[in-house]
């Protein structure tokens, strides 16, 4: 028998991984390219406020002594920059806006201390000129100076380790954003899962009321056979609410790994027959057959896995088969272990419809938004199964109806 | 005393639904039934009252349920059952764990609720159903379960522990298939795996007693590849 099947696309969960690591990096770039941004700017900034016009060319030597390019007087009355040119001996032989409290004269210690750092306060700049100094100076408190100074052996390492530095910087910040992203997404998730499971047990009181009163006229003997039928049918479809608000709430706790499983040494031989067993207690007889083939070996196969996630997941599988389009009278199940007996195969399989192109669809595309309403039933299988570490495929028999296979880890009890 | 004469606590703040559970408890035959609707009341009730059974509700408007049962635990070993709008396991365990005797999640069936209750009230006080039959008809034989004997016709034969535990636990399951696991359950507890072809020994001899033609059973049927099921 010739089968289609259907895996589920592990890589799309890697490609999605790999978006997000792409997105990251992308954001500490661009975080590194704006510090270098602001820093270059700030940088010019400051070049800026350096009186780059405060050169030897603008001075002029003419009858009367010395004259002031124009251009450079209305630059320095509008930066409020004064001046002064000193002969050999330190005396002032030109000056323009000098500050009245300057003296007119400098010794050698006067000058190499202006050098460097202020004059009386104002920071001032010396330059060159001929053999004459010539002093500019910003008015008080306007500009800070430093000397800064490097040991050429450290600029070498500098040299030699900037890129490692840069590397470190670049780890850190896709570290840290990747924590807050992290976090974020976390606490995302967390109100998400808190509202679904507010939501589910808001209705779950009110939908007693329903299913109570339901069953309760279903069987009042004072009503007639009709009404009784449609209190009936209100109280089963009041299970399945019941049913779909469970699935909800283990959907979303499952999806975000919230469901803490309770795992334990568990047969599934005996949870098979469980399921079966109770399957064909609750349907009228000859409604459903259920046949379960379990090789003698395969009674020994012992699985880790959550007991009441495991019944819930053949449950579903099981109810899927009968409803949902199924409409299968007859149900096999098959359990046995692979050849190399590392993990077991269980194996659905029923005469119904089969599912359609659209619900095999769905099944492979496991993303959140396809997460549609009628395979919601196998969307929880999947699930689970995918939770305990099992992997889990879905298809058609070409000879009509559907199955689902399903591998576990497991091993042999001895 | 009967089992219908213990007095039921229902803890609820919902009115309706204290109606409603109330009138399940009543239409099942237990008459006495109080209410409340918080904890302040329920303590106030409870020390008034002394119920021999409590229903609580997890979540009550002046406090959960879970602190509520941890103070009546400690002046009194009163069965309790919860009643959650709650189905996480970590709930369920968490009021297990504090001493409940049972958990059921909302929404229910009066069925599953009447049930439980009179489960829990059989096993804490050890009284029996005066309505529940003690005593099963299998077409010409009868079984006394309260003695573990079998009449058929002018014999009588007396069942072995294992067997009185098989035919129990089918009884209680009459008509509803019952996997072997949970048979093997049953009659080894703890340790039960690897019975199976003990058990079927057992159901042969079993069989020999109930049945007329054992090799073609009427009553105790197998269920293949399953269990076994009493008609």
């Amino acid at each position: 028998m010739k089968k289609q099947r259907y895996r589920l696309d592990t890589k799309k969960g890697i490609r999605s991984v790999l978006y997000s690591i792409t997105a990251i990096i992308a954001t500490a770039c661009l975080v590194i390219f704006l510090n270098i941004v602001f820093m270059g700017i700030g940088l010019s900034e400051y070049v800026r406020k350096t009186p780059d016009y405060v050169n030897v060319t603008w001075l002029e030597v003419t009858d009367q002594g010395y004259e002031l390019n124009e251009d450079v007087r209305a630059k320095m009355d509008k930066n409020d920059v004064w001046a002064m040119l000193l002969n050999e001996e330190g005396q002032v032989i030109w000056e323009y806006r000098k500050p009245e409290e300057l003296a007119d004269s400098y010794s050698r210690a006067d000058i190499t201390r202006m050098s460097k750092w202020y004059l009386q306060g104002y920071p001032v700049y010396l330059r060159i000129w001929e053999d004459k100094i010539i002093v500019t100076g910003y008015p008080k408190d306007t500009l800070w100076k430093y000397n800064i100074e490097f040991s050429l052996p450290w600029i070498d390492f500098i040299k030699r380790v900037w890129v490692y530095f840069f590397l470190i910087n670049f780890i850190w910040i896709i570290g840290l954003t990747f924590l807050f992203t992290r976090k974020w997404k976390e606490q995302r998730e967390k109100a998400r899962i808190e509202w679904i499971a507010g939501i589910s047990h808001d209705i779950r009181t009110p939908l007693s009321m329903v299913m109570g009163y339901a069953d309760t006229l279903e069987h009042d003997d004072n009503l007639s056979g009709e009404e009784r039928q449609q209190a009936a049918v209100i109280k089963h479809q009041s299970i399945i609410m019941k049913e779909l608000v469970e699935d909800l709430n283990l959907t979303s706790r499952l999806e975000y790994s919230m469901q803490a499983l309770r795992k334990e040494e568990v047969r599934p031989a005996a949870v098979l027959r469980e399921v079966a067993a109770s399957f064909l207690n609750d349907v009228q007889e000859g409604q459903l057959q259920i046949a379960l083939e379990i090789e003698e070996t395969a009674e020994d196969i012992m699985i880790k896995a959550d007991r009441r996630l495991l019944v819930r997941a053949f449950r579903n599988l099981t109810n899927n088969s009968m409803q949902h389009g199924g409409q299968a009278d007859a149900v096999t199940i098959q359990i046995h272990m692979q050849r190399d007996k590392s993990r077991c195969i269980i194996r659905f399989e029923d005469n119904g419809m089969g599912y359609s192109e659209e619900v095999l669809r769905q099944l492979l595309n496991r993303r959140k938004k396809d997460a549609a309403q009628n395979i919601r039933g196998l969307g929880i299988v999947q699930k689970i199964i995918i939770a305990h570490g099992g992997k889990i495929s879905f298809g058609n028999c070409q000879d009509g109806g559907s199955f689902c296979l399903i591998k576990f880890r497991s091993r042999i009890r001895l | 005393m009967n089992l219908y004469d213990y007095k039921i606590l229902l803890v609820d703040d919902e009115p309706d639904l204290r109606n409603m559970v109330k009138g399940f408890l009543q239409k099942a035959g237990f008459y006495k039934i109080v209410t409340a609707a918080c904890c302040e009341e329920a303590k106030e009730i409870f020390h008034r009252e002394a119920p021999g059974l409590i229903l609580l509700d997890v979540m009550l408007p002046d406090g959960d349920g879970f602190s509520l049962l941890q103070r009546i635990r400690e002046e009194s070993e009163v069965p309790v059952i919860f009643l959650s709008a709650r189905d996480e396991d970590e709930n369920r365990l968490h009021g297990l764990g504090l001493g409940a005797d049972d958990y059921i999640t909302k929404p229910f069936l009066a069925q599953e609720l009447i049930l439980r209750v009179t489960a829990v009230l059989k096993r804490v006080y050890r009284v029996h159903d005066m309505q529940e039959n003690r005593i099963i008809m299998l077409g010409g034989c009868k079984v006394d379960l309260s003695s573990g004997v079998v009449y058929r016709g002018d014999t009588e034969v007396t069942l072995t522990a294992k067997e009185y535990a098989i035919i129990q636990k089918l009884s209680e399951n009459r008509g509803r298939i019952v996997t072997i696991d949970t048979l093997c359950e049953t009659v080894w507890q703890e340790g039960n795996y690897g019975y199976e072809n003990t058990l079927i020994v057992h159901i042969r001899r079993l069989r020999e007693k109930i049945e007329e033609d054992p090799s073609h059973p009427k009553h105790l049927l197998t269920v293949r590849g399953l269990g076994y099921k009493l008609v």
